[in-house]
């Protein structure tokens, strides 16, 4: 029995490892910004708006990324096979893209000189470097994390419970409405709340597809990283500032998430 | 008449399944071993699987059609379902439960509690009305889900093992509820067990499914008098001996594989594999051979003896195995008898029936 408590010993020095690897640098960084450098930086109108400017482009994604990505993602767990494969890679596609190229890849596809660039000006719609072009990239990265999440929840719910909605006369669409969405409805909730976390964090895609514009385009992210040249004290302020938002976020996932089912 | 019609063809996973099925109103039991495709039978007519081939008419109505394509979707077939594990909206309550079906019709909000409140004090299960699902037994479970699928007026209603989930304690309970409930139906009703005493309940048409195919119709009566296979002989309870009709100087005589040669009426029996039945309580017991006119008799050990109530089933085996079923003061009158006493079971043979296999069974 000598062995299994070594490996014990080994799994729990990892874990450990692991667990100081993550919250070291969170403490850190919370060390890092005093309560009064925090409660400064609510004084200052730029970071005010590169606040808001998180949360609105964070808020305005959130509906487009459940109009397009609940029913995929419900179309993707009613699909199996090979089928089901292909686009389930063609979904990972941008989850591999590194950010920088997803905002190059971005601008190429809706910049002016883009392949929908011509279509955009003859419509008198300019996106890259507007707040649209901040919505565009989160729910570009987003989406694709969220329905591969969903198709998760979606393939947990019990087919009886669809079935006996048809048999009752239901139709499909019905069928989607009033028995499969409010069956999952506290995990769509969470994966909702996950979806604005991730969001809010999204710097690269931003960057070059939006660009870094206070006022305008500039997210707390960015702001972090121009205040990072000039100012590190700011920078670490912002960065805890950004830290609270993420913790809050997740602690209301976790507060949702748990009970699927069974009320 | 607003009879189903059915003829059906599709693959399972070993055998497939081909039934041809017709089924008036008032309940009908379909009866077979587990995995014989009784399931898929009704899921086929809800339409939540598509035949290969076949047709299936509900009165005037053409559900599905192979020829002519047609192939009505479920939420059109206007056929209730209960499933087995029931499928109760866990997100809805009681009330929400049995409405939901005309809420999606759109009827209105006020009909809709009318409707409900009718079911409710119908099927007496007023009381759970605002109840969560979570919170309901097995039994009232079973209630909800049957009233659910009322209230949408269905025109053909299938049960699949509707009390096969539950302890049974409350099956018996739940049967006779079921039964008061299903008789005063005028729609064609199925109902899935592999349960004996279901069919008791449900005694007047029973349907025998075995490996896709159905194998036996008719009264529970006619399956005790005539099983038609070894799994309906051993589900009604009646013994089932399989072996050789031999013509012996001009006479016909059944031997068992055991080796036991019995004597019956041979009508319409030739001479090659066949079996014999034997209802068990035409079987009487002895310590001692009896004299007097022929009859069948064998001699075993008795493996076991069961008593309910007032009649006691008593297993008897040595090469071939027999079930009596004696009444308790006989059984008092044999002295009790104990497993591994010897015995002789005698019957007579007009008491057996013998009748040929069309293949040797293996």
């Amino acid at each position: 029995m000598k062995r299994p408590r070594l490996f014990n010993l080994f799994l729990l020095t990892c874990g450990t490892a692991l667990g100081i690897l993550i919250l070291l640098p969170v403490l850190a960084l919370l060390l890092a910004a005093s309560p009064t450098g925090l409660l400064k930086l609510f004084t200052q109108p730029q970071v005010l708006q590169a606040l808001w400017i998180t949360l609105l482009s964070s808020l305005l994604a959130l509906p487009m990324i459940f109009l397009l990505g609940l029913p995929s993602a419900y179309g993707l767990s009613r699909c199996s096979g090979r089928v089901r494969r292909s686009l389930e890679v063609l979904l990972e596609l941008p989850m591999v893209m590194p950010p920088v190229v997803a905002g190059l890849a971005l601008l190429l596809a809706f910049g002016r000189r883009g392949l929908l660039g011509d279509l955009l000006n003859g419509v008198g719609l300019r996106i890259p470097f507007t707040l649209g072009a901040v919505v565009l990239a989160i729910v570009f990265v987003i989406t694709p994390f969220f329905v591969r999440r969903c198709v998760v929840l979606f393939d947990a719910i019990e087919q009886k419970l669809e079935e006996a909605a048809l048999l009752l006369g239901a139709t499909p669409l019905q069928t989607f409405w009033h028995v499969t969405l409010p069956v999952v409805r506290r995990g769509l909730f969470a994966e909702g709340v996950m979806a604005l976390a991730q969001g809010v964090g999204l710097f690269g895609v931003i960057i070059l597809f939006a660009g870094n514009l206070p006022g305008r385009t500039q997210t707390l992210s960015l702001a972090i990283y121009s205040a990072f040249e000039s100012d590190p004290q700011q920078a670490f302020s912002l960065g805890a500032l950004l830290l609270l938002i993420s913790l809050l976020l997740l602690a209301t996932v976790h507060l949702l998430a748990p009970p699927e089912g069974g009320r | 008449m607003n009879d189903l019609i059915c003829r059906l063809h599709y693959p399972l996973a070993n055998f497939d399944l081909a039934a041809e099925l017709t089924v008036p109103p008032g309940v009908t039991v379909i009866l077979g071993p587990n995995g014989t495709g009784k399931s898929s039978l009704l899921r086929l007519l809800a339409g939540l699987n598509q035949p290969v081939s076949g047709q299936i008419m509900l009165g005037e109505r053409c559900l599905y059609d192979a020829e002519k394509q047609i192939f009505l979707p479920p939420e059109q077939r206007r056929i209730g379902m209960v499933f087995q594990d029931l499928a109760l909206f866990p997100h809805l309550n009681v009330s929400g439960n049995i409405g939901f079906g005309l809420k999606m019709r759109r009827t209105s909000s006020g009909e809709r509690q009318k409707k409900v409140q009718q079911l409710l004090e119908k099927l007496s299960i007023k009381h759970l009305a605002e109840r969560d699902v979570a919170t309901l037994s097995g039994g009232e479970r079973q209630k909800v889900a049957l009233a659910r699928t009322l209230a949408t007026d269905p025109q053909l209603l299938l049960l699949d093992e509707p009390t096969a989930s539950l302890d049974p304690s409350a099956r018996g309970e739940i049967r006779r509820w079921l039964q008061a409930v299903l008789t005063r139906l005028r729609i064609p009703t199925l109902l899935v067990t592999h349960d004996a005493e279901e069919v008791a309940y449900f005694r007047k048409r029973v349907v025998v499914m075995e490996q896709g195919q159905i194998i036996q119709q008719g009264s529970f009566h006619q399956l005790l008098r005539e099983p038609a296979s070894e799994f309906v002989a051993r589900f009604v309870g009646v013994n089932y001996i399989l072996g050789d009709v031999r013509e012996q100087s001009g006479k016909l005589a059944f031997y068992s594989r055991g080796g036991t040669k019995f004597l019956a009426p041979f009508e319409q029996v030739v001479p090659g594999p066949a079996f014999m039945t034997v209802l068990p309580w035409d079987i009487a017991l002895y310590r001692e051979l009896p004299d007097g006119s022929p009859r069948n008799n064998l001699y075993g050990e008795i493996h076991d003896v069961v008593i309910f109530g007032d009649r006691v089933r008593i297993t008897l085996a040595q090469e071939d195995k027999l079930v009596a079923e004696i009444s308790t003061r006989g059984y008092l009158a044999l002295g009790e008898p104990q497993p591994g006493e010897k015995f002789w079971a005698v019957f007579k043979a007009r008491e057996a029936r013998i009748e040929s296999y069309e293949e040797s069974p293996c």
